[in-house]
């Protein structure tokens, strides 16, 4: 069993918290990602994590080991902790082959030779790359240099994995194609893997759970479709997904018994299922988000009331292919929606119908999702 | 591109050549003259002008001068490559040292080297004598090799410090993961990635070891470990007219730093441009 739990872990550099106050679990055999932008602290604790800095405050525990802890004073050398670790820039040694590189762990805890070499060689058939063992690192592609650094990592039979934006340096078809390679390897091994990515579909894709952080603290811990559709704040909601969600400022009010999102330029009516859990908040300024799969082209002839379907006009389509991007108004206010296909052209109106029911509901002050 | 340039110079082209070969040629006339008349005897360096070749070329004041300089060649020699080695190890182990094993103060002790290489020789001149006295090292090429080791580690810090700045840290931390420590980090990656600053540092350590006169002058005024350079201004006095003899002295005081240059300028040029583009 190798879980991983981190209690209140705190790493502050000189004037400002890299991390604060974390906790976090971190189930046996998961596949966890740290997801956030740049400089939300998301390397800091998996550097720390890997022993390769001391933390201000908390306790980290790998299995059932106690591996740092600020207040007992406790730092286990990376080493000691049974991790391996693969970096963004692969930091394969450049000056040895391709076998001393994946030996070098095994050669440095003095295993003996002929071991490494049935070791390294059965890890690197496993990767594919069994015919560049003698290569020199120079002599590699990319992607043959990320296999490589991946080989140097497995080949301890590490505890843990901890991988800190493998894909980011590879182009973007070898991007797609590793990363389902990555996530089968650790399905296959079963070892537990902390990754961090900024890349939202990465961690979508691969992850069984994820933690969004931002400026040092945590926004919300989930699955993927935890995340997706019900985001906790308006952070997580606009970070997940492409195109983004689109905001909309409203205020509830109650007419006639319904509950109404007004956002000025049109009224949105809630579902009563709905409305019942926001009742408490009629009269708060909200911000509303609809993804943009949630809107849909109605079909019903123009001047029918139909509930929730509003005359936008469309600025610009984009076809990406699978789905046409609408970039549309409504009176003033922005919208984007994905749609199949539509006969409008760019500068026409065209009806499109609000999906109620897929509606986010966002305290404006705390930005915490209501509903 | 440069090819094309060359076969239509336009004026400015040639013009800019002509100064260039006038200036190399200013260059090379003293060690042109120097290499003329050490090969002159006597009569030749009365009779013929300096930068024309000797009439009976003879190779006996480069022999007189090696005998008088065979064992400060040999000292000066010993000291430098020792020395040499020396402050280029430690160098490069201080520049590891303040590069990826940052402690607190590294940055103050970084600052302490830097202004040790402004601090001109002359002014601890008195202290060093006393120091090096003290130890028993005085008229010693021990002494000598202390002396340049100890100044020579400034520079060769520095030179260090800036290489591995460009190393990734991320190397060192995939070694830290991997089991390896401090030491063996150097040892197994650190070195072995340190080919070009050494050649750098060592080049620049042999040249300015082998072409100190002051610290030879005043560490090492006896024959046991006097240097060449201090060999070389001793030939002067000795007798009055033999120029020859004082130039096939300088063309012997010459020779190790041009055969240094030699083997490894390759290497050297390759070092400077190190930093410049990104492997």
């Amino acid at each position: 069993m190798v879980n991983i739990t981190a209690k209140n872990l705190t790493k502050k550099y000189k004037n400002t918290i890299a991390v604060k106050d974390l906790n976090l679990q971190i189930k046996d055999k998961e596949f966890f990602v740290f997801l956030g932008p740049s400089g939300c602290g998301k390397t800091t604790t998996l550097f720390a994590i890997a022993g390769l800095i001391k933390i201000d405050a908390g306790e980290i525990w790998i299995g059932d080991e106690l591996v740092s802890s600020a207040e007992k004073g406790i730092h286990k050398a990376p080493q000691e902790r049974g991790i391996a670790m693969v970096f963004q820039d692969y930091a394969i040694y450049p000056h040895m082959t391709v076998f001393d590189n994946i030996a070098f762990p095994l050669t440095i805890s003095k295993v003996k030779k002929d071991e490494i070499e049935a070791r390294v060689k059965k890890t690197a058939e496993l990767l594919g790359i069994s015919h560049l063992l003698n290569r020199k690192p120079r002599q590699l592609s990319g992607g043959q240099r990320q296999r490589v650094a991946l080989g140097r990592a497995m080949v301890r039979r590490p505890k843990v994995f901890l991988m800190d934006e493998p894909l980011a340096n590879l182009d973007a078809k070898l991007r797609v194609q590793t990363r389902i390679e990555l996530k089968k390897l650790q399905l296959d091994t079963g070892v537990t893997t902390i990754y961090v990515t900024h890349d939202q579909v990465e961690a979508m894709t691969m992850a069984d759970r994820i933690m969004v952080q931002k400026d040092g603290e945590v926004e919300q811990i989930g699955t993927p479709d935890e995340l997706y559709n019900h985001p906790s704040n308006l952070f997580v909601a606009g970070f997940i997904g492409s195109p983004e969600m689109n905001f909309i400022n409203c205020t509830l009010i109650e007419e006639n018994k319904g509950l109404y999102l007004d956002a000025k330029e049109f009224k949105i009516s809630l579902p009563t299922k709905m409305a019942s859990e926001l009742r408490s908040y009629i009269g708060t300024e909200t911000i509303m988000g609809i993804r943009p799969e949630d809107l849909h082209e109605s079909e019903s002839a123009e001047g029918t009331t139909q509930e929730n379907a509003f005359r936008m006009k469309i600025n610009l389509i984009e076809p990406v292919g699978p789905y046409m991007l609408l970039h549309l108004n409504l009176g003033q206010i922005p919208i984007v929606a994905t749609v199949k296909e539509t006969k409008a052209k760019a500068g026409q109106g065209v009806i499109m119908e609000m999906d109620a029911s897929k509606i986010h509901v966002f305290d404006k002050k705390t930005t915490n999702a209501i509903i | 591109m440069e090819g094309k340039g060359l076969r239509f110079p336009k004026p400015r082209r040639i013009v800019l050549y002509f100064v260039l070969v006038v200036f190399v040629f200013l260059f090379l006339l003293p060690l042109w003259t120097d290499f003329t008349t050490s090969f002159k005897s006597i009569h030749d360096i009365i009779y013929t002008v300096p930068v024309e070749l000797p009439s009976s070329p003879t190779i006996d004041p480069l022999i007189t001068a090696f005998n008088i300089m065979e064992r400060p060649l040999l000292n000066s020699l010993t000291f430098t490559v020792v020395a040499m080695i020396f402050s280029c190890l430690l160098g490069s182990i201080n520049g590891y040292i303040l590069t990826k094993i940052k402690f607190r103060g590294s940055n103050t002790v970084f600052l302490l080297f830097a202004i040790g290489i402004f601090i001109p020789y002359q002014a601890v001149l008195v202290p060093l004598v006393l120091t090096i006295s003290k130890l028993g090292l005085y008229n010693t090429v021990g002494g000598l090799i202390l002396t340049h080791t100890a100044y020579g580690i400034t520079i060769t810090t520095l030179l260090f410090r800036n290489f591995y700045g460009l190393l990734p840290d991320s190397l060192i931390m995939a070694a830290k993961v991997d089991g390896a420590g401090t030491w063996t980090i150097y040892r197994r990656i650190v070195l072995p990635l340190s080919l070009l600053p050494f050649v750098v540092a060592a080049v620049f350590q042999f040249t300015s070891i082998w072409n100190d006169f002051l610290f030879g002058v005043t560490l090492a005024r006896g024959s046991e470990a006097m240097p060449a350079s201090v060999a070389l201004a001793n030939l002067k006095g000795t007798t009055a007219f033999n120029y020859n003899v004082q130039m096939a002295g300088a063309l012997w005081y010459a020779l190790p730093v041009l055969i240094i240059y030699l083997v490894l300028g390759k290497y050297l040029i390759r070092g400077y441009m190190a930093g410049a583009i990104k492997g």
